[in-house]
């Protein structure tokens, strides 16, 4: 066991070290030039990236979590065979091409990139809710039922607090994925760091590229922080686990 | 294994007499000729009406096309691909390193003895074929604004700052030779936050949709003419030349000598106006770019029924 951590340990440090050089040899490279040259225009892009992805994330998770309690209800415990299998064939259709589908009832720009992000971002949330609600310890339910507890109390005292976990990591997996992906919006006119990224890849420039595709690999990380963040918040202390979290890094 | 192996000797042998039965010449050949093409629809075009005249003229010819401007330039370089159609803006800028000029003969001389002297690369002759880039408005739009030229434009953008967006793709918007430089010229500015980028082929469709006043485009595209769309005069000659030429190594046309001779006819027709219509037969009409491109050579008697 020591001798695992103090593996870990040496790869943190090279991994962070390799970070380091890396932003060293980009700044001293002129990598980001693109965003010193053009502040405004890099904040214009900025402020669309995020507006997409927020908008894309707070629909998901509007839809998703919801749908995902309802098809868990006993009463309804028939549609989620049909729901989920739904949402998985939706994951199932590449990006680009729920864009250019899109794209012909919802114009171009921000709409049909908000939309085919909405329908990416559906499937893990919707998936983690269900299974997360499943998994709940049925003795669980029973004795909270035992104490007189009514449907709808059991849902928000026991099972929802217990399936946290889960709920959040499918949110965490979504929107991060989500920043990814919101790259291809410049295809149809959404914005973003897409546009950056893109005009890189069309011009061969890696200043362009760069100042792109780095401040969306931030962000990426930078949000999964947040979110890990507001676990705290959002599960009960009683609850919470000290142990290592649901993907084996220490939480 | 082995009925595999059979049967796929089998059937290399059947597509190579296929190949080889389409015009009854096998065996005599004058040579065997990669003909390249870029990814978009006039580039199809074009690769496909020197195939099939070529193969007219007693050669074996393959097609090496959708490929981007770089890579097929390495193609040529390299020996994968023989000769294609490239525009001397093209030639000037990304290859030869050198300022973008809008005079067509200036740009196609400077092109032509640079790049012979320097990469062994020839430009046969130029056709009247003008693929540059555009700025255009809707018809009605337009009018209604009293926009003819981009000089009109720019006063328009100057007296009403913020109120026009414009769809650009993205080596457009970032090119020194692009919006920077007409903005520069013309002395107006849109703005960044009034700059919407998109894929290239979409530009003329937002602009249909209304979703931008301005678009970007290039003089050739079919859908000028689909949409009923207005190319904005340059009147300040701003824009490069970007004449079609067909480009060749050196040593191919060292070693087929009548190819320049062979393919002069084919420069003298294909202008603008001709190279729009083509692209809108395919690209409006939906037409396969084999079919047009033979029915325009038996047209000009370059082919036989």
């Amino acid at each position: 066991m020591s001798r695992q951590l103090l593996f870990t340990k040496i790869f943190k440090w090279t991994f962070t070290l390799l970070i380091v050089i890396f932003f060293i040899w980009a700044f001293t490279g002129g990598y980001f030039q693109i965003i010193f040259d053009r502040p405004q225009q890099f904040f214009h892009l900025l402020r669309q990236h995020v507006l997409m992805v927020a908008v894309s994330s707070a629909l998901a998770i509007a839809v998703a979590i919801p749908l995902g309690i309802f098809v868990t209800r006993p009463k309804f415990k028939k549609l989620e065979w049909i729901v989920l299998n739904t949402a998985n064939l939706g994951q199932t259709i590449p990006s680009i091409a729920i864009l250019a589908i899109v794209m012909t009832y919802l114009g171009i720009g921000f709409n049909s990139a908000v939309f085919a992000l909405f329908a990416f971002s559906v499937l893990p949330i919707l998936r983690n809710t269900v299974a997360g609600i499943n998994s709940v310890n049925p003795s669980l339910r029973d004795a909270a039922k035992g104490m007189g507890l009514t449907p709808a109390q059991v849902l928000r005292k026991v099972e929802l607090p217990n399936a946290m976990y889960p709920i959040m990591a499918g949110v965490r997996t979504a929107v991060v994925m989500n920043i990814g992906t919101a790259a291809l919006a410049y295809l149809v006119g959404g914005g973003g760091f897409g546009d950056y990224i893109f005009t890189g890849i069309v011009m061969r420039s890696n200043e362009y590229l760069l100042s792109g595709a780095v401040p969306v690999t931030l962000m990426a990380v930078l949000v999964d922080y947040m979110l890990r963040q507001s676990e705290r918040v959002l599960i009960p202390k009683g609850l919470q686990r000290s142990a290592p979290s649901d993907n084996g890094e220490a939480a | 294994m082995k009925k595999f192996l059979t049967a796929s000797v089998l059937g290399a042998a059947a597509l190579t007499l296929a190949a080889c039965g389409g015009d009854g010449a096998s065996g005599e050949t004058k040579g065997e000729l990669t003909v390249g093409g870029k990814n978009f629809t006039e580039q199809f075009v074009l690769a496909k009406i020197t195939s099939l005249y070529l193969e007219e003229n007693g050669y074996t010819v393959d097609e090496a096309t959708n490929m981007g401007s770089e890579v097929l330039r390495q193609a040529l370089e390299s020996s994968q691909v023989d000769l294609y159609w490239e525009y001397t803006g093209t030639g000037l800028v990304n290859y030869l390193g050198q300022e973008p000029v809008a005079s067509s003969e200036e740009a196609y001389n400077i092109v032509k003895e640079t790049d012979a002297e320097e990469n062994a690369i020839e430009w046969l002759d130029m056709a009247n074929l003008n693929n540059t880039y555009t700025l255009m408005m809707q018809q009605e739009v337009a009018d209604e604004m009293g926009i003819s030229s981009v000089s009109d434009l720019a006063e328009y953008v100057n007296s009403n700052p913020g109120e026009l967006t414009f769809a650009s793709n993205a080596e457009f918007a970032s090119r020194a030779d692009g919006l920077a430089g007409v903005e520069e010229t013309y002395g107006f500015e849109f703005g960044d936050a009034n700059i919407v980028r998109m894929d290239s082929g979409l530009t003329y469709q937002a602009l249909n949709d209304a979703q931008v006043e301005v678009a970007m485009g290039f003089s050739t595209d079919s859908r000028i003419i689909g949409f009923d769309l207005l190319a904005l005069e340059d009147d300040l000659g701003f824009f490069p030349a970007y004449n079609a030429a067909v480009t060749v190594r050196s040593e191919v046309l060292e070693e087929h000598g009548e190819l320049e001779e062979l393919l002069a006819p084919l420069a003298e027709l294909l202008d603008t106006e001709t190279m729009s219509e083509l692209n809108y037969l395919v690209d409006i009409e939906q037409q396969n770019e084999s079919e047009v491109a033979k029915e325009w050579l038996v047209e000009n008697g370059l082919m036989e029924e």
